[in-house]
């Protein structure tokens, strides 16, 4: 360690492998913390994590008794043991709150560009934006049905748009600047369990629905412009350049012409809509060019589409189903890579919210009372992290100090991370000075 | 470095860290000018190891999860699959004896299934049976298919029509799909009393594992059985549960154990 830093130091070491090969060896080091306790006063199952992605500072879990929790992940509230495990409290426990959700919360994150606000989503079919500070509800949507999933940008400059997934086979756009419904997004067939907005551009969103689909839009269009078929598949990380011999067969199945399309190009898909009609024996509507893609029947997973994760660069997707599949995808192409991760059983009935670590290529899948931790690129299992009681329904990694906090039925929220010295000779200090010794005297505020 | 025999009756099941690199050479394949890959390897192995049912003449198929127990890589075993798929040199078929399970036949085994079923149905329009063969089964190396690429792909072969497809069912070359009512899957013919006795066979191997106080065994034991209900040997079975996940080997000095993953 000592050596890497010198090496840094004079510049036979770049900072920014120096900096990834720590934040990969400790990434690779995870076990239940022996110095951080979250205190959790959840009375149901914990549903939804998220670490606020401004600072890094905030965790913010919903569950299951309509109950949300903020806490504190840098500063712990009080210490125990000799000042060896911190303990965090929540900052803010919402239940009996006037305006609180009803059933269950199922989705709970921050609003991507300061913790003032966040936004929640229930299976009481609302969605709740709040103000953390006064802990009011400024806006309420109300959905047609149990909302799975809410997810907002976090690149966006020019819009503010929540999208829910709801167990209505259509996407809703929620306005937070005028309080309305922007606009739906019709293509799945089944309910949407899984909804993330892209990486790489604030328009594109994909979602993934109880019917196995994975569908891109552009929500400046109307339509969803791609569909994630699993037998379309390239051997590799990336299609071959040379090879330009395609899996995909055109067939007369209409379908939406890939990404950004010609005037002259849409027009034929039209024309080849009407003769498809015609055939079927029964008189329909011409559909517009942007709805073809309700025709194509492709599936990413042969059951529900469980939960999406975008890798941080915006070229990969990973998609878990409840075909106990978890498939990386190839944003561009639109392929499977096929890469195969060991996994035995994926718990079928609930979302799942996975993460990847940014820089490692460490993709954090929780799978019925464990989380396994793969290597995003071969497929092999690294860890894995066993400590619920019951299944887990969610987990966040914290890339700022390689921690992942993950929540359960069984009403507990882990920290796992890095294992830290404990120093040797902690009992003679604490006997002399009488005070906890991880007290941190810098910790003070006005 | 390895040390299996060639003979196929009497070669014991590979322990899971050896790479399985023999070929079996007293067979007349004419895949015998083909690359061999791992997976290649392991599955023309699984092929000239299928037991002999008796009663029922069924081609060999190797089910996907005796592939994951064999090579070590499973990503590669995926990989080189898709490959393989795409080459026509052997078919997919989703089975719906349980979740994801997939067989693998090669194309020669699967076309002589596929005339024997044929040939049995006695039907006077066998017209329709050749253009599924010839148009359909050559370009299409999906398990599945739409029913408008269906209709149109057999047109090729002359005038379509409902009943057609209704003998294709029949036979037992497709089925239809349960979630979604316009799509197909491509089936093997003649296999149901095999894939019953699949089914019944796993839940008798783990029931026998289950109830010993442990629950695990010598593999040396265990390799001997006999399962009751199941016309399909005992390590055909072996290697789907180890590949699925259900079961474990252990390494221990007196040999290696099967023992049942808890979870």
């Amino acid at each position: 360690m000592w050596k890497k830093i010198g090496d840094r130091e004079s510049g036979k070491l770049r900072p920014n492998s120096f900096i990834t090969r720590i934040r990969s060896n400790r990434a690779s080091s995870l076990h239940l913390s022996n110095h951080k306790e979250l205190v959790s006063s959840h009375r149901g199952s914990v549903n939804s994590l998220q670490v606020d992605l401004t600072e890094g500072r905030y965790l913010l879990s919903g569950a299951a008794d309509a109950s949300l929790a903020i806490y504190d992940i840098q500063r712990a509230t009080d210490y125990e043991a000799g000042g060896l495990i911190a303990k965090h409290k929540p900052i803010l426990v919402d239940k009996q709150h006037q305006n609180a959700h009803k059933y269950a919360i199922s989705t709970a994150i921050w609003y991507p560009i300061d913790t003032g606000l966040f936004v929640t989503g229930s299976y009481d079919h609302h969605i709740k934006v709040w103000d953390t500070n006064t802990t009011q509800v400024v806006m309420d949507f109300k959905m047609p049905g149990k909302v799975y999933r809410t997810a907002m940008s976090s690149l966006a400059t020019s819009h503010m748009l929540i999208a829910a997934a709801t167990e209505d086979v259509q996407v809703r756009l929620c306005d937070m600047a005028s309080g309305a419904f922007a606009h739906t997004l019709s293509g799945h067939r089944d309910g949407v369990m899984a909804v993330e907005w892209s990486t790489s551009s604030e328009w594109i969103l994909m979602t993934g629905g109880c019917d196995g689909a994975i569908r891109f839009w552009d929500i400046r269009r109307a339509g969803c412009f791609s569909v994630l078929d699993q037998s379309h598949s390239q051997l590799g990380r990336r299609p071959p350049l040379a090879d330009k011999s395609t899996t995909k067969v055109s067939t007369s199945k209409a379908r939406a012409p890939p990404r950004k399309v010609g005037s002259g190009s849409s027009s034929k898909h039209s024309g080849n809509s009407k003769i498809i009609k015609q055939t079927k024996g029964s008189a329909k509507q011409r559909l517009h060019p942007g709805l073809l893609t309700s025709q194509d029947r492709a599936t990413a997973h042969y059951g529900a589409v469980l939960g999406l994760k975008a890798t941080e660069d915006g070229m990969y997707l990973l998609s878990a189903g409840s075909d106990s599949r978890l498939r990386l995808w190839d944003i561009q192409s639109g392929c499977n890579t096929l890469v195969h991760y060991e996994i035995v059983r994926l718990q079928s009935s609930k979302a799942i919210q996975l993460d990847v670590s940014q820089d490692s290529g460490v993709v954090f899948l929780p799978c019925m009372t464990s989380i396994k931790a793969f290597d995003m690129w071969s497929g092999k299992s690294k860890m894995t992290l066993q400590g619920h009681y019951e299944n887990v329904n969610c987990c966040c990694y914290s890339s700022h100090d390689q921690e992942l906090y993950t929540g359960g039925n069984d009403r507990q929220i882990l920290i796992w991370s890095p294992l830290k010295q404990i120093p040797a000779d902690v009992d003679e200090c604490d006997r002399s000075t009488g005070q906890p010794l991880a007290a941190d005297e810098d910790n003070w505020s006005d | 470095m390895e040390t299996s025999n060639n003979n196929p009756s009497t070669s014991r099941k590979r322990s899971r860290s050896e790479d399985n690199s023999a070929p079996e050479s007293n067979q007349s394949h004419s895949l015998d000018n083909l690359i061999f890959s791992d997976t290649m390897v392991a599955l023309q192995m699984m092929r000239a190891q299928f037991p002999r049912i008796d009663k029922v003449s069924v081609e060999p198929f190797i089910l996907q999860s005796q592939l994951y127990s064999s090579v070590k890589d499973r990503t590669q075993v995926d990989r080189e699959l898709e490959s393989l798929r795409r080459e026509k040199v052997l078919r997919v078929f989703k089975l719906n004896t349980g979740q994801d399970d997939h067989a693998l036949m090669f194309m020669e085994d699967y076309l002589k299934q596929m005339k024997r079923a044929v040939k049995s149905m006695e039907t006077k329009k066998q017209g329709v049976f050749e253009w599924f063969e010839v148009h359909v089964i050559h370009s299409k190396p999906e398990p599945c298919i739409g029913h408008q690429e269906l209709l149109s792909l057999l047109s090729l072969g002359g005038k379509v029509k409902d009943e057609d497809i209704s003998l294709l069912i029949n036979a037992g070359l497709l089925t239809r799909q349960l979630i979604d009512s316009e799509m197909y899957w491509f089936a093997i013919p003649n296999i149901g009393s095999v894939l019953k006795g699949l089914t019944q066979g796993r839940k008798e191997l783990l029931s026998l594992l289950n109830r010993k106080k442990y629950k695990e065994m010598m593999l040396a034991i265990l390799e001997k059985k006999r399962l009751r209900l199941s016309p399909l040997d005992i390590r055909f079975h072996l290697r789907d549960l180890l590949g699925s996940g259900h079961l474990k080997t252990i390494q221990t000095p007196s040999g290696l154990v099967i023992r049942v993953v808890k979870n």
